[in-house]
């Protein structure tokens, strides 16, 4: 079995196997692929709560992760941000001596939340500039059309 | 509703994020389903071979005894039911409750018809260069129960 904890290096060479069978098509198109069948409980959470969803779902995942963050949630200003000051998965992957990350490893974290959270009506940025440090931001605006129609009507 | 900020350090939380399973089951299914059976094992394989070298240096090195430690130290990490037997030349690991097919189940995630794949290929791709053998003689499907027997091989 494949423990949970080594899961980050497994996903990382996953990604080098896809590349070298079809370039970074196959790469993002499993990224697509994953977000599709594998974050129904973000895109849940986000359609009944809205934008709090997200600070559901990230309480849960940080803390499991183990990871070192500020997050934060303005319902009014209708803004969701993670500012990640040390990324539990590329910090155990630079971490590693005998294994090198996946040269985009960090930009999967983009394609999968963005793919589930614009179709919702959300602006998703995501700022890999430091991701080579392990830190990364990411940043969650309502748009500002109207009511909130991806809300699940009860 | 109100503005609420939170900080947390990885001192906070023990680092067990079991839905971690879930997605490398949603691997399989995609390499499975987009380049075959081959490519599940291929790249469990590859991945393998790469991450647990130290491992498979260890075990050259101390028998497997190396294994042993792994194992205790991933089922401790998860829970789930194991039993090992340990001797000079051979591991058995008798798994009664997988803590990965578990969550799964509970969680109702997928499992991937070669989910079984992370553990046969991943076992045998540890021993692979050193004297010793791996074998997933039992595999339940449902519950991930299984019986993994690492030898040395036959001279």
């Amino acid at each position: 079995m494949i423990g949970c904890t080594e899961f980050i290096p497994a996903y990382s060479e996953l990604f080098k196997y896809l590349e070298s069978r079809g370039g970074v098509e196959a790469v993002e198109d499993f990224w697509r692929y994953l977000s599709d069948r594998f974050l129904g409980n973000l895109r849940g959470a986000v359609e009944e709560h809205g934008l709090r969803g997200c600070w559901l779902y990230w309480s849960h995942t940080l803390n499991e992760e183990a990871a070192d963050f500020t997050m934060e949630i303005d319902d009014e200003a209708g803004l969701f941000r993670i500012d990640m000051h040390r990324c539990p998965s590329m910090g155990r992957l630079i971490a590693l001596e005998h294994v090198e990350p996946y040269h985009d490893y960090c930009r999967h974290c983009d394609v999968l939340y963005r793919r589930v959270l614009e179709p919702l009506g959300f602006e998703c940025r995501v700022d890999l500039s430091r991701c080579r440090e392990a830190r990364c931001s990411l940043t969650v605006r309502q748009r500002a059309t109207g009511s909130p129609p991806y809300i699940t009507e009860k | 509703m109100a503005r609420e900020t939170v900080r947390r350090t990885a001192r906070d939380n023990p680092y067990l994020h079991k839905d971690f399973h879930g997605a490398l089951s949603v691997a399989i299914e995609y390499l499975d389903e987009h380049f075959g059976e081959e490519a599940v094992r291929e790249y469990l394989r590859r991945f393998a071979r790469a991450f647990y070298a130290p491992l498979t240096e260890d075990l050259a090195r101390r028998g497997p005894a190396a294994l042993e430690e792994h194992f205790a130290r991933i089922y401790r990490e998860e829970g789930g039911g194991v039993e090992m037997t340990l001797d000079a030349d051979s591991l058995w690991i008798r798994v009664t409750a997988c803590p990965a097919v578990t969550h799964l189940r509970e969680r109702g995630y997928p499992v991937a018809r070669l989910f079984r794949e992370t553990t046969r290929t991943v076992n045998e791709a540890i021993c692979e260069g050193t004297p010793y053998a791996a074998e997933l003689i039992e595999y339940d499907e449902a519950t991930g129960r299984s019986v993994q027997r690492f030898f040395r091989r036959p001279s």
